[in-house]
């Protein structure tokens, strides 16, 4: 490859120095820019949209800036809705219990099966891993639930993610090659025996990859209605918030009901849009409050465990 | 499997007979407790909730009373493939995700690495950061929340509701709204951009990693004999992660039958169920999406495991072979 470069003997007149920019780098950051903003610009204009007054959203004024003040009427709506209420508290607290479980039922698993010298570890890696691959299916799965009285029950959001397979071989990868053998090695050599070994130097060296791939596992727990929808489906009391999101955007029953309900009777109803777009706001902050540090952790490849140095 | 846990292996040349597996395995659990110990947890979810439900696939050849349980019921032998060959439905819906899956390998696929190319020339820290957080936050919204925001903008615009922000741009140069939703000639191509711009960010973590690799003193070396940027892009950059490119673009195909179900479970209705159902969705409507079909849905995903198996299978070889990377 160097080679190929070496070729070139005399340095080329660029496009920079020809007519002061150049049209590669031009491309480059035009490219990058546009779609960033692609990215970007649905949640602002949803932002701003859901804080735009009725007059001004219904002439489209709010494509950019909240034309005409802002306005929070949308969000007093949803606050005062008995539903959301319940359902924020049902996601919150099933985040919060979800990842505790999780994270500690699979990080003490990835770091048993990173011992590939122990018997049966080998085994049970590959047993494991199978699973992402070939797995019972929905009605296996709820006919099992209904056996176990999972059913219809708080629990069912919660336990059957105790183990995560993708975030198990994400971890094992890290203890097996990001961990030091030699800080290890070095503790048994100091008469650590397997307990201590595991709380005194594993456990401290790991706490930033913990905590990293806990909250990923916490973005999971909040943004799940799957097990919701399948498994409980008609239990108002157990909504948790991605669910009512759900309804909000597609069930126009729902919608009515709330515009109806929280509107004095002769007073304008709101329009559905905005009311929409405030809920997808309240969905989105708790995401939001904790990106920059998924970002950080992302961004430096922590999570990628898989590539092989 | 090694060799270690697996069935012992009779040397018949050897002169010491080896120890019963039994015994090598409670020397092991007395050296190794803690371990073991760390492992149970793990196991046991790992047991209840991945291979419990694993005997429940005998109800795709079985036929399923309630009050008999699976093992009860009485078998049928192959009727619930007959019958599943035998439904447009779900012919419709095999198709659908074949083909959606060849659009995303074709664009998305090809877009993924564009971008990391991309974002990696770009010279200036803090654009690069910027962009980066942008492109990496779709990711971290549900399909709920990023559907919603896909719905709300491409709204068509009712009484009493102005519509979406691309229907308000089509409005005012002049042309007639559409509702983008309802078009089943556009929803394949919606799934495949919507796709796009939620996981492009995260599909170039892989690539701009393996850049990250490369010695700096290659690109030293290029500058100092001449070569430019797109130079050092073509010569040094993407020969550098083609082995990423291959091996994620491997993984792609082996995931041919596989398809999405929040996507396409929150942006899909009635009107576009012809080009837009796939197979994880027609699992779920068929069954407990009030279809009520609990043997037909297991038949087709049984089905859909196997093949996914057979395609994973082969396409490992060709993985195994590139020695990038390996998750077992």
């Amino acid at each position: 490859m160097v080679k190929d470069a070496s070729n070139v003997k005399q340095p080329r007149k660029t496009m920079q120095q020809a007519v002061g920019f150049n049209f590669y780098d031009v491309f480059v950051v035009g490219f990058c820019v546009i779609f960033a903003a692609i990215c970007f610009y649905p949640m602002w204009y949803v932002l701003v949209a859901s804080v735009t007054p009725y007059e001004q959203f219904v002439k489209g004024g709010a494509l950019l800036w909240p034309n005409g003040g802002v306005d929070f009427q949308y969000y007093k709506m949803i606050f005062e809705n008995s539903s959301f209420v319940t359902s924020l508290w049902i996601s919150a607290s099933k985040t919060v219990l979800g990842t505790l479980l999780s994270v500690l039922v699979t990080s003490t698993m990835a770091y048993a099966v990173s011992k590939v010298h122990v018997p049966g570890m080998k085994l049970l890696n590959v047993l494991t891993v199978f699973t992402m691959f070939f797995a019972g299916g929905l009605i296996p799965t709820y006919l099992l639930y209904i056996d176990l009285k999972l059913i219809r029950t708080y629990w069912v959001m919660v336990l059957p993610y105790g183990l995560s397979i993708t975030y198990f071989i994400i971890m094992r990868n890290y203890f097996s090659y990001s961990v030091p053998r030699e800080l290890e090695d070095a503790a048994r050599i100091d008469g650590c025996n397997d307990v201590r070994v595991f709380f005194q130097v594993i456990l401290p060296l790991s706490k930033p990859m913990l905590a990293a791939v806990g909250l990923f596992i916490a973005v999971g727990f909040w943004n799940d209605y799957y097990s919701y929808m399948m498994y409980i489906a008609t239990k108002p009391t157990l909504q948790p918030f991605a669910w009512v999101l759900r309804r909000v955007l597609t069930d126009s029953a729902m919608m009515s009901q709330m515009r109806t309900g929280a509107v004095d009777i002769g007073a304008q109803l709101p329009p559905p849009m905005a009311l929409r777009m405030a809920t997808i706001i309240c969905a989105m902050v708790p995401i939001m409050c904790v990106y920059p540090f998924l970002q950080k952790h992302f961004a430096k490849g922590v999570l990628i465990g898989a590539v092989k140095e | 499997m090694s060799g270690q846990t697996g069935v012992p292996r009779t040397r018949y040349f050897s002169k010491e007979p080896r120890e019963s597996l039994l015994i090598r395995f409670s020397l092991a659990v007395r050296k190794y407790w803690f371990i073991y110990l760390l492992a149970i947890p793990g196991f046991l979810f790992l047991a209840v909730f991945s291979y419990a439900p694993m005997y429940g696939v005998v109800l795709a050849f079985k036929d399923f009373k309630m009050n008999l349980g699976v093992m009860g019921s009485p078998w049928v032998g192959l009727t619930h493939y007959q019958e599943l060959f035998a439904d447009p439905a779900f012919i419709q819906a095999f198709k659908n995700t074949v083909i959606i899956n060849i659009y995303n390998l074709i664009f998305g696929f090809t877009f993924n690495v564009f971008l990391a190319l991309m974002i990696n020339e770009l010279q200036m820290k803090r654009l690069k950061s910027v962009v980066q957080t942008c492109v990496y936050l779709p990711y971290f919204l549900s399909w709920v929340i990023f559907a919603g925001l896909v719905q709300v903008f491409l709204q068509a615009p009712v009484p009493g509701d102005v519509g979406g922000v691309v229907n308000q741009v089509i409005q005012s140069m002049g042309g007639q709204p559409i509702d983008f939703m309802k078009q089943p000639g556009m929803f394949r191509g919606i799934l495949v951009i919507t796709n796009i711009i939620k996981t492009a960010g995260y599909s170039t973590i892989i690539y701009l990693a393996a850049v990250a690799g490369v010695d700096p003193a290659l690109y030293e070396a290029a500058a100092i004999d001449g070569a430019n940027r797109r130079d050092m892009l073509f010569h040094i950059t993407i020969p550098r992660i083609l082995p990423s490119v291959a091996v994620m673009f491997l993984l792609s195909i082996s995931q041919l039958f596989l398809s999405n179900f929040d996507q396409v479970y929150n942006l899909y209705n009635n009107f576009v169920l012809n080009t837009g159902d796939v197979l994880s969705t027609y699992i779920y409507r068929i069954s407990l999406g009030g279809g009520g079909e609990f043997e037909l849905s297991t038949a087709a995903n049984l089905l859909l495991n196997v093949m996914g198996l057979i395609a994973l299978v082969v396409t490992n070889r060709f993985v195994k072979k590139l020695d990038v990377m390996g998750i077992f």
